[in-house]
């Protein structure tokens, strides 16, 4: 393998995960959920779906496993801040560092799982993107699925147009009938269902194991990666492939044989993340109303 | 299925409707928020076939009783009757079923979205875009409301968004429609193809239709049916043919105006402080500003009176440097001041008194010293550094002057009363006053004993040359101290009493938009 093909291979691996996640997060946004609580989704998805999978000896199971582990600590985030009205940002940080806890507590196994790879026959031997494009574990292809699908969710369904209308105008929304809590809440949990599978992908088919702490701050790059994107779904697509390409830098040089001060490489998407952050965020094309709280009569 | 609302339901038993009862009937609703008692005991009926205008000042509950109607407010007694049924109305969704639609003061669209989405948004089935623009179409030839409905409404004027609103409501076939003040925003000739499209609404369809407004002439042109409502209740109910427009003023004011306590102080002077030429403005799109013109002279405290959307907020905004102007200029003191440039009335010596003390006037968590200083550190600061000791010093005076209870300079302004705070505002804002002050809604959230402390003031001010400009929805502040009363009505002079010619029904017929 050359250096490109390595650092293009791993930039897409590492990627994955945070595609999935950033799905969810991008149709919670666009209903005016903000979900500081992304980073707890996926660690805890990432601790449950790799002990599915041990349990059941399945992967697919494992993701399914995640998914739903993702689902529960949205729908701890989504009664307390859209049916209780707790401020939604106390509310995900608490969970942050409540899952980082107790994934760190309870002991999990130690045996790798190994996660199948679909290989294009052919095309996977394509020079240079070959590898990135053609050859990874299943679950990378179900973006393929998702990401359209969401797509067409969000721009050609009434509930699609419903939660955009939620993020943009709660109080139009209200006035016109639709239920502006109920239709967060919804938002929030289907972003839970994806942090899932993006903590459960990183678990199960990238690591094969886990860590504690293994997300390490990958909710957060989410994050920002909806924010380079100007809340389009395709920029925060592309946002998560920068800072994959960033990450997939920080392992990449040492190996080629640059030589960097490690802790500064493993900054690196971070600060882009930030970089991006203030360079973008003032284009303010974000939601009206992201994270502003909606109750019936107050004027 | 496809369509723009859920299905009207049902007759509940064996009640069906009513096709002769009337549209609805409102019978005993009562609302209170808080403190405020914005709807007691109100009843009314309205008739098919008939546009029902409801009259009030500011606050008098007009938009408070027709949410109820709408769903967005639960009332807290009382009945709604549609078509003869007893319903309750839990949302506007069931508002929507009922056959009720509502055209809201402030617009009620989501400004992202294109027209065609904010016409489906709140119907049900299959997202159909396609159909969704024919409909409109078809409602929009039908009324003569021409809207694109694959514009943005970002991108729409004020009209163009009524319009838009218009044919949501319109869509979805509603038995009662209502319009929260729809004309107070557009221009004469607009205003009246409103009102004509109204009119085929019910006319064509016998359909209802609720018509707010504060406009004298438009109700008495327009309805055929008028309930003039203040303060939370309904005065009187007048038929089209008994409509006295003068009536209708005084009845919307009040019959009698308090008495002005004391002689406002002082003598004007010949020296013209403050002079706004023919100043038009636009906010958010809305043409706020219309060619108004006011002079303030020295020693003068003018009351600017008017309703919602009369331009009041925008005169204060403009003499905040908040708002710049379209054409027209502003001096103070003989001297050109740039409209719009932040800082620069301040400057120029004229000193305001938000209507919202709370959000704009203060930082909460900052000191009362500090707050007392926050606009103008000149006199607390030396070589560019603030000195403790002054700062001090000042605060401790400012606070035995008025009388600010609880405090001391380093309480924290959010340890405070909300009365003390206001106070704390004033103070500040009061002392920086040079050539002119703006006080906006002099009295509200004060008790009995800061407001005469605060007018008290404010005379002190006048009396020292300073022009005083009193903007109040509360009449008995601008009768109690004003030497003059000017009344806006859509963004412009419409009139001007004095305290001897200050009598309600001119003052309501001035408030209602009709120059004498
Ligand atoms: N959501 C609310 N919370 C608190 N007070 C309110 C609310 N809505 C209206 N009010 C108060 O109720 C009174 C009536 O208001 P409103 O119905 O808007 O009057 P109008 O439409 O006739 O100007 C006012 O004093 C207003 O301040
Ligand atoms: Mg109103």
């Amino acid at each position: 393998m050359t250096g490109l093909e390595l650092v293009l291979a791993s930039a897409l691996r590492l990627s994955v995960p945070l595609l999935f996640a950033a799905l969810g997060e991008w149709i919670a946004e666009r209903a005016g959920a903000l979900n500081v609580s992304l980073e707890g989704m996926m660690l805890a998805a990432a601790f449950g779906g790799y002990v599915g999978a041990v349990a059941t000896g399945s992967s697919a199971l494992g993701l399914l496993c995640a998914a739903a582990t993702g689902l529960s600590v949205a729908l701890a985030q989504s009664g307390m801040s859209y049916r209780l009205t707790v401020d939604a940002n106390v509310v995900g940080l608490t969970l942050n560092v409540l899952v980082l806890g107790l994934t760190s507590y309870l002991p999990a196994p130690t045996e790798p799982v190994d996660v199948p790879h679909l290989t294009v026959p052919g095309l996977s031997a394509l020079p240079v993107v070959g590898g990135a494009l053609f050859d990874q574990p299943w679950p990378a292809y179900l973006l393929l699925g998702l990401a359209p699908a969401l797509w067409w969710v969000g721009y050609r369904t009434r509930w699609g147009l419903e939660l955009r209308a939620c993020g943009d105008g709660p109080r139009a929304a209200d006035a016109s009938g639709v239920d502006v809590p109920r239709r967060r809440r919804q938002a929030v949990l289907v972003c839970g269902a994806f942090a899932g599978l993006g903590g459960g992908y990183l678990a199960v088919a990238e690591v094969g194991l886990f860590n504690p702490n293994m997300t390490a701050g990958r909710g957060y790059l989410v994050l920002a990666a909806v924010i380079f994107g100007g809340w389009t779904l395709r920029g925060t697509l592309a946002g998560c492939l920068l800072f994959g390409a960033a990450d997939a830098m920080r392992l990449a040089l040492p190996a080629l044989g640059y030589q960097f001060n490690p802790q500064l490489l493993l900054a690196t998407p971070y600060l882009l993340a930030l970089l991006t952050m203030t360079v973008l965020a003032r284009r303010g094309h974000g939601p009206a109303a992201l994270g502003v709280p909606f109750r019936r009569g107050l004027t | 299925m496809r369509s723009f609302g859920r299905p009207v339901r049902a007759a509940r038993g064996a009640e069906a409707p009513d096709a002769d009862a009337p549209a609805v009937q409102l019978q005993g609703l009562t609302k209170r928020f808080g403190p405020v008692l914005a709807c007691a005991d109100v009843s009314m009926t309205v008739l098919r076939g008939r546009i029902h205008g409801l009259l009030g000042q500011n606050g008098a509950g007009k938009t408070t009783l027709m949410r109820m109607l709408a769903g967005l407010v639960r009332p807290d007694a009382g009945r709604i009757l549609v078509a003869g049924r007893p319903v309750t109305v839990t949302d506007p969704a069931t508002a929507t079923a009922l056959g009720i639609a509502m055209v809201h003061q402030h617009f009620s669209l989501v400004g992202r979205l294109r027209v065609w989405e904010n016409v489906a948004l709140g119907g049900r089935g299959r997202l159909d875009s396609r159909w969704t623009r024919r409909e409109i179409g078809r409602v929009a030839d039908g009324y003569g409301l021409l809207v694109d409905p694959d514009r943005r409404v970002d991108e729409l004027t004020t009209s163009e968004r009524q319009r838009v609103e218009l044919v949501k409501c319109l869509i979805r076939a509603p038995q009662v429609l209502i319009l929260d003040e729809p004309t107070s925003t557009l221009t004469p000739p607009e205003a009246r193809h409103l009102l004509s499209v109204l009119r085929r609404v019910v006319s064509d369809e016998s359909r209802a239709v609720v018509l707010i407004s504060h406009d004298l002439d438009e109700l008495a042109h327009a309805a055929d049916e008028v309930t003039v409502m203040r303060d939370g209740a309904v005065l009187a109910r007048r038929s089209a043919a008994e409509v006295d427009v003068g009536e209708l003023g005084r009845l919307m004011v009040g019959d009698q105006l308090p008495a002005a306590v004391a002689a406002p102080a002082g003598e004007p002077r010949e020296q013209v402080r403050l002079r706004i030429r023919d100043a038009w403005a636009t906010q958010a799109r809305r043409p706020v500003l219309r060619g108004l013109d006011l002079r303030v002279r020295a020693g003068e405290i003018v009351g600017v009176a008017g309703v919602e959307g009369s331009g009041q907020g925008a005169l204060a905004d403009l003499l905040s440097s908040l708002l710049p102007l379209d054409r027209g200029n502003v001096e103070v003191d003989g001297n050109p001041v740039p409209p719009g440039r932040p800082g620069a009335m301040q400057r120029a010596g004229v000193g305001v008194v938000p209507e919202d003390r709370h959000v704009s006037g203060c930082v909460l968590d900052m000191s009362v010293a500090e707050n007392l200083a926050m606009t103008d550190l000149g006199p607390v600061s030396r070589w560019g550094f603030v000195s403790r000791g002054r700062l001090r010093q000042r605060a401790e005076a400012t606070i035995r002057e008025f009388a600010i209870g609880g405090a001391s300079p380093d309480t924290p302004l959010r340890l405070l009363s909300g009365g003390n705070q206001q106070r704390v505002v004033l103070a500040r804002e009061l002392g920086a006053a040079a050539s002119v002050l703006v006080v906006a809604q002099p009295t509200r959230g004060l008790d009995a004993a800061a407001v005469e402390h605060v007018f008290a003031r404010i005379g002190g001010l006048a009396a020292q040359g300073v022009a005083v400009l009193l903007i109040s929805s509360d009449l008995a502040d601008i009768r109690r101290l004003a030497h003059r009363i000017v009344v806006l009505h859509r963004g412009a002079v419409v009139g001007e009493l004095t305290q001897a010619t200050a009598d309600p029904q001119r003052l309501g017929l001035l408030l209602g938009g009709r120059p004498e």
